[in-house]
C-alpha cells in the first residue's frame, strides 16, 4: 500500500490555457525520502499543495490523489490536519504566535488537545530539535534559521505521517540549511516520518533522497535514484534549464563522460577524480587571468577604517572596514550570518553613516545626506519597493520624479522591459511574479534611476539556477557599463562564477579578498564544491568548468 | 541589588499570573478610593519603593518626573477652583483660598501619583504574555488575536524600515522644507507596507489553516502552572486586602476633607487596618528582598 499516490492527475488554474499539472502518477511508499526538483514554475508548489486539503489550489482537476488506497479529499478536516504536515518558503509569514512555545502549541491546541498532553508533546519537540533553550523567546528575536526550525518543529508536534515541504531552504543561508535538512534526515531516519520535499539546493539534498522526481512544465520527466536522475539531466531534453542546478560532482562527471559509478558527494568525487588521474597531472593550475585591463577603473567608493554600532550602547557591528568598490566591477562580499555583511554593504551606498572612518564617494566624502554618487539599493525582499498594480506602472513610478517628456519616459520603460526580458509579463501584478522575476522587476526600477553604484542584499536568495544565470548575465551587463555593483551573498557557486572580486568579512571587517580563483582556493571549507572536490589534484579550480578545463588539459 | 532594578528576575513576577492580577488588582482598586493620609502615605512610599527595586533609578526618575508635575499642579490648582473650607488662608481676587482645599488637592494628587506608580509595577510584572493567558482564559480567541498582534508588530516595524531604506536610495527623501512631499512620501511607504503585508497574510493564513486552525473544540495552551506556593500567596492577599477593604467601607479610614478635615476615627482604631494595608504593600518587596538575600546566600554556599 503506498502512503501517497497520484493517479493520472491533471490541473488547470482557473483562466489559464495551459495545464499546470499533466498526467502525474507517482506512488511514494511509507518512510520514504522523496526530492522534487525543476525550474521555477514547473508545477511543483501545485504538486505539493495537492497533498493538503485545507489549502489544494482551486481549479479543474482530473485523476485522483490518493493517502493510504483512499481519496484525499474524503479525509476529515482533522485527521487531514493532523497527518500531513506542510512547510513553506518563507520563515517569517509561517509563524502566527509572538512565543516560540506558544508556536509549538498552535497546532495542539487546534486539535483542541488538553494541557497535559500538550505540554509533553511541546517538551518532546523542543528536545528533539534542540530549541529548549530559547523556548520562552519571542520570535522576533531568532534567526531566520531558527524561525524555520520552529515551524518545522511546530508541524512535527502534531506527529504527522507525511512531510511536505515547499522549497524550505530557499530563504535560509547554507549554513542554516544545512542544519534545516539534517534535521529533515533525522525525522525521516528516527521517526520513519515520510518526507516530500521540493528544492533548488540539489548539492545537500541529493545524498539525503531516497528517490529524486525531475518534473518539467507540469509533468515528470524522470523518477528514481539522484544517480540516474542526475544522470538523465546531464544528458537528453532535460538539460538545458535544469543542469546548472545539479551538485558540482555530478556536473563534472556527466561532462568528462568516462564510465564508472557516478559520483554524489564531495568525497565520492574526490575519489572518483583520484583514480581518473595518474598520482601526478601534468597540469595542475589555469593560467591566472591579466590582473588589470588596458585602463585602470575608477574607484567609486571607498570606506576607510568605519566603524558603526546601531544604538549608543550597542555593539560595534563593523570594525574598521576599509574597502574600495571600483566602477565597472561586481564585487561580492561573503561570510556567515551576523558578521556585519548588510550593515557594511549599507556603509558603502552612505544609507548608514560611520561614527569613526570615512566613507568616500568619488573621492569626496559625503556632506548634508547628499551623495555625489547616484546609489541604488536592492532590499532583500523585492516587495519592498513595489508600489503599483501592474509591472509596467511600477516600472512608470520609478520615473515619477523626473522631468522628462513621457514619450522618453516610455521609451525608456520599453528599454527595460527588453532588458529584463519581463515584456511578456508587462500587465501583470508585480506581486503575481515568481521569486526570480519579482527581483529582476525590482532590479529595473532601480535601474530606471540610472545609479552609478549598484547595492545588491542576497539577490539570488530563493531563485532557481536557471534564474540565478539569468541575474548575473544583467549584472555582468551592468558592470560593462561602467556600474559598480556590490552584492552581499551567501551564494558562494555564484561568487566564484561570476564576480570580478570577492571579501570575506567576519567580525566586522574584510579578513581577506581578491579574485575568485585566488581568494577560494585560499579557504579550505568555505569554498566551493568544485574546488573541495579538486583540492591537492588541482590549484585553484573552483568552478567546475575550471574542473573540466584541468581534465581535459591533461588528457581525459 | 543591581542597578537596573530586578525586571524580570523579580522573585515576585515568578508567581502564577493570577496571584500577581490578582494582587495589583487589590492594590489599584483600595488606592483609588482611600483618601486617608496615612494611607496615601503608605501607597506612595511603598509605590517608590517598589518602582525603584523592579526598575532601578531610572524607572523611579521616569516615574516622578511624571508624577511631581502633576502634585504641583493639583495642589495649586484645586484651591483655585474650590472654595470650601473653613480656613481661610487668603483672598486672591476676592476668592478665599483655603487651607482645607490645599489639603484636599495634596490627597487627590497623592492618589494619582500612588496609583501611576503602582500601576508601572503592574505592568513590569503582569507582561504581555500573562495578561494574554489571563485575558485567554475568558475569551481564548481574543487572547490568539492579542498574540499575533504581538507577533506582528516587531515584523512590521522591520519592514518599514527596509521599505524606507529602499525608498531613500531611489531619492526620495524631503526635508521639513516640503511637508506636502514628505507626508505623500509617507503615505507611499504605508501603502507599500499594508500591500505587502496584506499578500505576505495569505501565507500565515495557509499556516494556520494547516495546522486545524478552525477545527471544532480548540483549546488554549499556557506554560504557568499553579502550585501550592501560589495557593498561599493568594490567600495572603486575600486575607490582607479583606481587611484593608473592610476598613475602607466600613468608615474606619473615611476622612471628611470640608469644612474642616476630620478623621472619624482615633488613630489607634486606624492602626489595625493601615496595618493591614501596609503588609498588602509591602508584600512584593518583601518576597523580592528575600529572594535575593537567598540568592545571595545560596551563591556564598555553592
Amino acid at each position: 500500500m503506498a502512503q501517497v499516490e497520484f493517479r493520472d492527475v491533471s490541473f488547470w488554474y482557473p483562466m489559464s490555457d495551459g495545464a499546470a499539472l499533466q498526467h502525474v502518477t507517482i506512488q511514494i511508499e511509507q518512510a520514504e525520502f522523496v526530492v522534487l526538483c525543476g525550474p521555477s514554475g514547473c508545477g511543483k508548489t501545485t504538486l505539493l499543495r495537492h497533498l493538503k486539503p485545507s489549502i489544494a489550489p482551486y481549479g479543474k482537476r482530473e485523476g485522483q490523489v490518493l493517502y493510504r488506497d483512499r481519496s484525499l479529499a474524503q479525509l476529515d478536516r482533522r485527521a487531514a490536519a493532523q497527518q500531513i504536515g506542510y512547510v513553506r518558503q518563507s520563515p517569517d509569514e509561517q509563524i502566527v504566535t509572538d512565543k516560540v512555545w506558544h508556536e509549538l502549541a498552535f497546532g495542539l491546541e487546534s486539535l483542541g488537545y488538553d494541557q497535559q498532553t500538550i505540554r509533553r508533546r511541546v517538551a518532546e519537540m523542543a528536545s528533539f530539535f534542540g530549541i529548549q533553550t530559547w523556548f520562552r523567546r519571542s520570535v522576533s528575536e531568532l534567526s531566520g534559521g531558527q524561525k524555520q526550525l520552529l515551524n518545522l518543529a511546530s508541524v512535527m508536534a502534531m506527529q504527522p505521517q507525511v512531510l511536505v515541504l515547499d522549497e524550505p531552504t530557499s530563504q535560509l543561508d547554507p549554513i542554516a540549511a544545512g542544519e534545516f535538512l539534517q534535521a529533515l534526515r533525522k525525522i525521516n531516519l528516527e521517526l520513519g516520518v515520510t518526507i516530500i520535499l521540493s528544492e533548488h539546493r540539489l548539492e545537500e539534498v541529493f545524498p539525503l533522497a531516497d528517490r529524486v522526481i525531475a518534473m518539467e512544465d507540469g509533468h515528470i520527466t524522470c523518477s528514481g535514484p539522484a544517480r540516474e536522475v542526475g544522470d538523465f539531466l546531464s544528458r537528453g531534453q532535460g538539460r538545458d534549464r535544469m543542469f546548472e542546478g545539479l551538485p558540482a560532482v555530478m556536473k563534472i562527471y556527466a561532462q568528462i563522460g568516462t564510465g564508472g559509478m557516478c559520483p554524489l558527494t564531495v568525497r565520492e568525487g574526490r575519489l572518483w577524480l583520484q583514480s581518473l588521474l595518474p598520482p601526478r597531472a601534468a597540469v595542475t593550475a589555469l593560467p591566472q587571468p591579466a590582473e588589470s585591463r588596458t585602463h585602470p577603473k575608477p574607484v567609486l567608493a571607498e570606506a576607510k577604517d568605519v566603524w558603526f554600532r546601531y544604538s549608543r550602547g550597542g555593539v560595534d557591528v563593523v570594525r574598521g572596514l576599509d574597502a574600495q568598490v571600483y566602477g565597472g566591477e561586481l564585487y561580492c562580499l561573503i561570510g556567515g550570518n551576523g558578521v556585519g555583511k548588510t550593515t557594511a554593504l549599507k556603509l558603502l551606498g552612505g544609507i548608514y553613516r560611520p561614527y569613526r572612518g570615512k566613507v568616500l564617494h568619488r573621492g569626496t566624502a559625503m556632506a548634508n545626506n547628499k551623495n555625489s554618487l547616484r546609489v541604488g539599493l536592492l532590499p532583500q525582499d523585492p516587495q519592498a519597493l513595489f508600489t503599483e498594480i501592474t509591472v509596467e506602472e511600477e516600472l512608470f513610478d520609478a520615473l515619477g520624479d523626473s522631468r522628462c517628456p513621457d514619450r522618453e519616459k516610455e521609451r525608456r520603460i520599453e528599454q527595460m522591459l527588453a532588458q529584463l526580458e519581463l515584456q511578456a509579463l508587462r500587465r501583470a501584478n508585480p506581486y503575481d511574479l515568481s521569486g526570480g522575476e519579482q527581483q529582476r522587476l525590482a532590479l529595473g526600477k532601480i535601474l530606471l534611476l540610472q545609479p552609478e553604484l549598484v547595492l545588491l542584499d542576497e539577490p539570488t536568495k530563493g531563485l532557481d539556477p536557471f534564474f540565478k544565470a539569468v541575474l548575473a548575465d544583467i549584472l555582468k551587463g551592468l558592470a560593462e557599463q561602467g556600474i559598480g555593483v556590490v552584492m552581499v551573498t551567501h551564494d558562494i557557486e555564484f561568487a566564484a562564477e561570476h564576480a570580478d572580486r570577492c571579501a570575506m568579512l567576519f567580525d566586522g571587517q574584510i579578513v581577506s579578498q581578491g579574485r575568485p580563483r585566488a581568494f577560494f582556493s585560499g579557504n579550505s571549507f568555505y569554498t566551493t564544491a568544485a574546488d573541495r572536490m579538486s583540492r591537492g589534484v588541482f590549484e585553484g579550480a573552483v568552478t567546475y568548468r575550471d574542473v573540466v578545463e584541468l581534465c581535459r588539459q591533461n588528457g581525459i | 541589588m543591581p542597578r537596573e532594578g530586578l525586571g524580570d528576575k523579580s522573585s515576585f513576577s515568578s508567581f502564577h499570573p493570577l496571584v500577581s492580577f490578582a494582587y495589583f488588582a487589590a492594590v489599584l482598586g483600595l488606592g483609588m478610593f482611600s483618601m486617608h493620609p496615612l494611607i496615601l502615605a503608605l501607597t506612595v512610599a511603598t509605590g517608590a519603593a517598589y518602582t525603584f527595586l523592579l526598575g532601578g533609578g531610572k524607572a523611579l526618575r521616569g516615574a516622578l518626573l511624571v508624577s511631581l508635575p502633576l502634585l504641583v499642579f493639583t495642589v495649586l490648582l484645586n484651591p483655585l477652583f474650590n472654595h470650601r473650607g473653613a480656613t481661610v488662608l487668603f483672598y486672591l481676587n476676592d476668592n478665599a483660598v483655603t487651607l482645607e482645599a490645599i489639603l484636599y488637592g495634596l490627597a487627590a494628587a497623592s492618589m494619582l501619583v500612588g496609583v501611576i506608580l503602582w500601576f508601572g509595577c503592574f505592568g513590569r510584572i503582569v507582561t504581555a504574555d500573562k495578561f494574554i493567558y489571563l485575558f485567554g482564559r475568558v475569551l481564548p480567541s481574543i487572547s490568539l488575536v492579542l498574540s499575533m498582534c504581538l507577533r506582528y508588530i516587531p515584523m512590521l516595524r522591520q519592514r518599514y524600515r527596509q521599505i524606507a531604506e529602499g525608498q531613500r536610495c531611489m531619492g526620495r527623501v524631503y526635508g521639513a522644507r516640503q511637508p506636502i512631499r514628505r507626508l505623500r512620501q509617507v503615505a507611499r511607504e504605508v501603502s507599500i507596507l499594508i500591500a505587502w503585508s496584506l499578500e505576505s497574510s495569505i501565507e500565515t493564513s495557509d499556516s494556520m489553516e494547516a495546522r486545524g486552525y478552525g477545527l471544532p473544540g480548540r483549546t488554549s495552551f499556557h506554560i504557568f502552572r499553579f502550585t501550592r506556593r501560589d495557593g498561599w500567596a493568594l490567600a495572603v492577599i486575600a486575607v490582607l486586602s479583606a481587611v484593608a477593604t473592610a476598613g475602607l467601607v466600613g468608615g474606619i479610614t473615611e476622612v471628611y476633607y470640608y469644612p474642616s478635615v476630620v478623621c472619624t476615627h482615633r488613630l489607634t482604631d486606624i492602626l489595625p487596618v493601615a496595618a493591614a494595608h501596609l503588609a498588602l504593600l509591602a508584600l512584593p518587596i518583601f518576597i523580592d528582598i528575600e529572594g535575593e538575600r537567598r540568592w545571595r546566600k545560596w551563591n556564598f554556599e555553592m
